[in-house]
């Protein structure tokens, strides 16, 4: 059973022209009405779970909503679901974090905040449609420090047009001198049906040279390995002791619970999704009626495949052991790539190297081909 | 007896109603009950019936009793209506004495129309002109009958207005067969002399010939000779096919019907071969034997090497039906092992592809098609260059096949078209209006030119109303170079061809070019060059792929990732590999896409 559980905030104060998350304008009774529906999903959930060992509340902006609907939801976990306080992280986007929420969301347990940055640089901001300044970014993460929180995250957005190596060496070293336990460092990627995507169709926008782009990723690895993080995923990097728990249990292929709308869940093989129509969900739960749409069981093959390709987003890689035991040879299959130095084999496990992590999916897609996946 | 048959072809461009038609007879006649009846009978092949085109020959006979009271025997004799089976179609015309020329009254004469009308004029056929579709809005009778009175020089004062697919004139076609078409001529005593203008290979009986027996008798028991094989059989059975096959005592002169005489192989029964007794063998063959050769030739190659077994399987299967279509195992550096197929024309080949992909579930790559080049050497030797990659890089003279292509075209179109025929190194023969509003150029074409693009481009910039058709005129000296293709320094066979020297510089960049949007990315750079003899004279390059990654993958993306995985799995997999290189199978036809 999952000891992981996902909660789905889908609010925002305004969309980014690069989000493609489910998310909606902030609306104050909606937003109440929504609380209502996701507690009453919990309720129904509350059987499948273990005790939980982490909680993470993502969105959207889960900072936007206020104070009772926040407390509103963590009664709820705490009359529901066995829980100790591992990892219960909450993102928040400057502009929307203040001293006093921050104090109630310590209050109610959080131990954890990812803060949404994303840029130190105010031009980049404007571009990517946030509404905050550099300043205001520090500001919010000055709060959540005087409130003793230690453990947060900093997201961060390479490739933005206009970005330049330079702007992207300040906004990392402002970022390290704010010294965050954990950096996500994000390339900026144009999804269809986002604004971003539409803007580079009609020339609006010219996204950075692929060059540069990996020489952004390269430098951020280099220079926050230097500085004492860990480079543990392919976009993501701790102080030792502080990786994200919840989000290793994904690229671990272990169970998770989601709730709230456009969550998803992946519990006894089966990966499951709610409604991304957001009254569908408040309408289907008003009638007891969890709003899954769909259900899909993952089976042999497909699960083998998850496996490799979420294990080698970590680092570290996928153990060669647990390998053997699903029927793989890798060593066999992996000579060729070894030998061109996309992946190595190091304390019998099996990770991409630096060169094989920039087209980690052509080496993927080769991998599967050569277990014949 | 003999005076009482009535053997007959329609004659009409693809779309006319033709296989419409031929239905209604049936219907009209009772050759089939309407419950047996299903559109086109005719058209038995899927493929054919999909395409709405004919292309192998049958025949039907039908019972019919005219208005004068006497029973008849009419035999439809079915023919291809695509210009790469031209032979074919004088074959079935020969075997007739009338042909109903059907013509679309909304659509006009047409090249094709032209070119078979012709074809039937000079084997002295009686045409009985049909104007059909004149149920359609843009149905203009009056036109289309002064177009074939002035393209065919046919009388139309009697043309006969029917609507094949409402059913109106079946009547008056069938009583103009039985008075207009005379009957045939020729006399049981004489010794045995049947024109075979279709054969076809049954898993059951083996081969199985139609004919049109022009003297004597054949009968089972009968030792028959194919005058131009020289092979002798015994008939074991005749009949005719009413549709359905039906075993006859025998088959007299003036009849048409099917002989099985135990023979293996199409190949020993070619179409337009004369069948005679062996003991009393006629004096002359039936006219106009040609041993008809491929004019078309590509490279067929399995997608998945160990599929080669079972491409030659269904090669061979399929040529067991088809005696015009030919293959050879070849060896390519680039693509492995496969087979060099010989094809009558385009749309001979595609059926064929078409057939191995879908009745054999073959995944097949096909290199350019080619025509077949002769070729001199220093010392006087001749060969025949049917794969480009083979041309060697010495010789003393090469020479390429050369058409007279019609083509029929309403006047507004006629600027560009003749445009396309100079681009395509064409010289004019004439020029001549039909009618007032179209115009019939005849051109002298490489054979090569047209291949390509010709007929789409001549659609497109006539807006669909141009026609063609084409034949052949011979071989004729031409200044042609090799131009090779080479993936980072290394000639990919599969991919060289034998072009103009006029045109070998700008093919070359336009090639590299295509080629360099057509080749995905890789780990590797790819270097493309094309070159004549040691000369490169075009060169382009793939970056290698240096970023090809997921920034983001959380709970929510799980599926949407492995899928976005498998379907850059499946894409790979339709490549070929060659070299370090992986090619889609388009890059092979990057050529045709090149003006």
């Amino acid at each position: 059973m999952p000891e992981f559980l996902y909660i789905h905030i889908p609010f925002c104060i305004k969309k980014c022209i690069y989000c493609d998350f489910l998310s909606f304008p902030y609306d104050e009774s909606l937003a109440r009405k929504y609380i209502d529906a996701l507690c009453m999903e919990l309720i129904l959930k509350k059987d499948s779970a273990k005790a939980l060992k982490t909680i993470y509340i993502g969105g959207g902006t889960p900072s936007v909503l206020p104070e009772e609907n926040l407390i509103q939801l963590f009664r709820c976990l705490r009359d529901n679901f066995k829980f100790f306080p591992i990892e219960i992280t909450v993102e928040a986007n400057p502009g929307t974090i203040s001293e006093s929420n921050i104090i109630t969301l310590l209050y109610l347990g959080v131990n954890r905040i990812s803060i949404g940055v994303q840029s130190f640089n105010d031009d980049e901001l404007k571009t990517l449609g946030r509404i905050h300044t550099s300043e205001e970014a520090a500001k919010s993460i000055s709060i959540i420090k005087e409130a003793g929180i230690r453990n947060f995250s900093i997201d961060l957005i390479y490739g933005i047009p206009g970005q330049t190596l330079e702007t992207w060496e300040e906004t990392l070293s402002k970022a390290i001198s704010l010294s965050p336990t954990h950096i996500s460092s994000y390339e900026l990627t144009p999804e269809k049906g986002t604004p971003l995507y539409g803007m580079i169709k009609s020339k609006n926008i010219q996204m950075p040279d692929e060059g540069l782009v990996i020489d952004m990723y390269n430098y951020a690895i280099d220079y926050l390995v230097s500085n004492g993080y860990e480079h543990y995923e392919i976009s993501n990097f701790a102080l030792p002791g502080f990786r994200c728990i919840h989000n290793l249990n994904y690229w671990d292929w272990g169970e998770y619970i989601g709730a709230g709308a456009g969550a998803h869940s992946f519990i006894r093989g089966y990966r499951s999704r709610n409604t991304d129509d957001i009254s569908r969900y408040i309408e289907d739960l008003n009638k007891n009626i969890i709003p899954e749409i769909e259900s899909v069981e993952i089976k042999c093959e497909d699960a083998i495949k998850e496996f490799i390709f979420l294990g080698l987003r970590k680092t570290e890689g996928i153990s060669i052991m647990k390998t053997e035991e699903l029927g793989l040879n890798i060593p066999d299959a992996c000579k060729e790539l070894i030998d061109e130095g996309y992946v190595k084999v190091s304390d019998n496990y099996l990770s991409l190297t630096r060169k094989g992590l920039v087209i980690s999916n052509t080496i993927i897609v080769r991998l599967f081909e050569k277990l014949r996946l | 007896m003999s005076k009482n048959i009535r053997n007959f072809s329609i004659i009409a461009h693809i779309d006319h109603g033709k296989s419409t038609l031929a239905d209604r007879l049936l219907e009209y006649t009772g050759a089939l009950s309407e419950r047996e009846m299903m559109e086109q009978v005719l058209d038995s092949m899927d493929l054919e019936r999909e395409r709405g085109i004919t292309i192998k020959a049958h025949s039907v006979r039908l019972n019919y009793k005219s208005d004068d009271g006497n029973d008849y025997i009419l035999n439809l004799i079915d023919t291809p209506g695509h210009v790469d089976f031209s032979y074919e179609v004088s074959r079935s015309l020969a075997s007739c004495e009338g042909a109903l020329l059907v013509v679309d009254a909304s659509q006009g004469v047409e090249a094709q129309t032209l070119a078979n009308a012709y074809l039937a004029v000079e084997h002295n056929l009686e045409i009985i002109p049909v104007i059909n579709k004149i149920d359609l809005p843009a149905a203009d009778p009056a036109k289309t009958k002064d177009q074939i009175e002035d393209a065919i020089g046919i009388d139309c004062t009697e043309a006969i207005l029917a609507s094949a697919k409402e059913g109106i004139g079946t009547k008056e076609i069938l009583e103009a067969i039985v008075k207009k078409i005379p009957s045939p001529k020729g006399g049981d005593e004489k010794p045995l002399k049947a024109l075979l203008f279709d054969s076809w290979f049954d898993n059951y009986q083996g081969v199985i010939v139609l004919v049109r027996v022009f003297d004597g008798k054949v009968m089972p028991g009968k030792k028959i000779k194919l005058m131009a094989a020289g092979n002798v059989f015994e008939v074991s059975q005749v009949g005719t096919f009413t549709p359905k096959m039906q075993q006859t005592d025998e088959l007299a002169s003036g009849e048409v019907g099917y002989i099985i005489a135990g023979i293996k192989s199409v190949h020993d029964t070619k179409i337009g071969d004369t069948i005679t007794d062996a003991d009393i063998p006629a004096a002359e063959p039936c006219p106009g034997y040609k041993d008809i050769k491929p004019m078309v030739f590509c490279g067929f190659y399995p997608t998945i090497p160990h599929q080669y077994e079972n491409l030659r399987d269904a090669l061979n299967k399929l040529r067991l039906n088809d005696s015009s279509f030919s293959y050879e195992p070849e060896t390519s550096l680039a693509l492995g092992f496969g087979f060099r197929c010989g094809f009558l024309g385009l749309l001979h080949m595609e059926i064929i592809q078409e057939r191995l992909e879908r009745e054999f579930d073959l995944s097949l790559l096909s290199t350019a098609p080619t025509v077949v080049y002769r070729v001199t050497n220093a010392k006087g030797e001749v060969s025949h260059i049917e794969n480009p990659a083979l041309l060697s890089e010495k010789y003393e003279m090469i020479e390429e096949p050369f058409v007279i292509v019609t083509i029929l075209v309403p006047k507004d179109y006629i600027g560009p078209i003749l445009d396309l025929c100079q681009e395509k190194r064409g010289t004019q023969r004439s020029f001549t209006f039909i009618g007032k509003d179209r115009i019939k150029i005849e051109y002298e074409l490489p054979l090569n030119e047209i291949l390509w693009d010709f007929y789409d481009r001549l659609k497109s910039l006539s807006k669909g109303y141009a026609s063609m058709d084409y034949d052949f005129l011979g071989y004729r000296e031409s200044d042609l170079v090799k131009l090779n293709i080479l993936l980072n320094g290394e000639i990919v066979d599969a991919l060289s061809l034998i072009v103009h020297k006029d045109k070998a510089y700008y093919k070359g960049r336009q090639l590299t070019e295509k080629l360099r949007e057509i080749i995905p990315r890789q780990m590797y750079e790819v270097v493309i060059q094309a070159a004549i003899g040691s000369k490169v004279i075009a060169r382009e390059s793939v970056r290698a792929l240096r970023k090809d990654v997921l920034a983001k993958c959380y709970g929510g993306d799980i599926t949407r990732k492995r899928k976005l995985l498998e379907k850059q799995k499946e894409g790979k997999k339709r490549m070929k590999q060659v070299g370090r290189v992986e090619l889609p199978q388009e890059a092979f036809l990057a050529v045709l896409k090149v003006k």
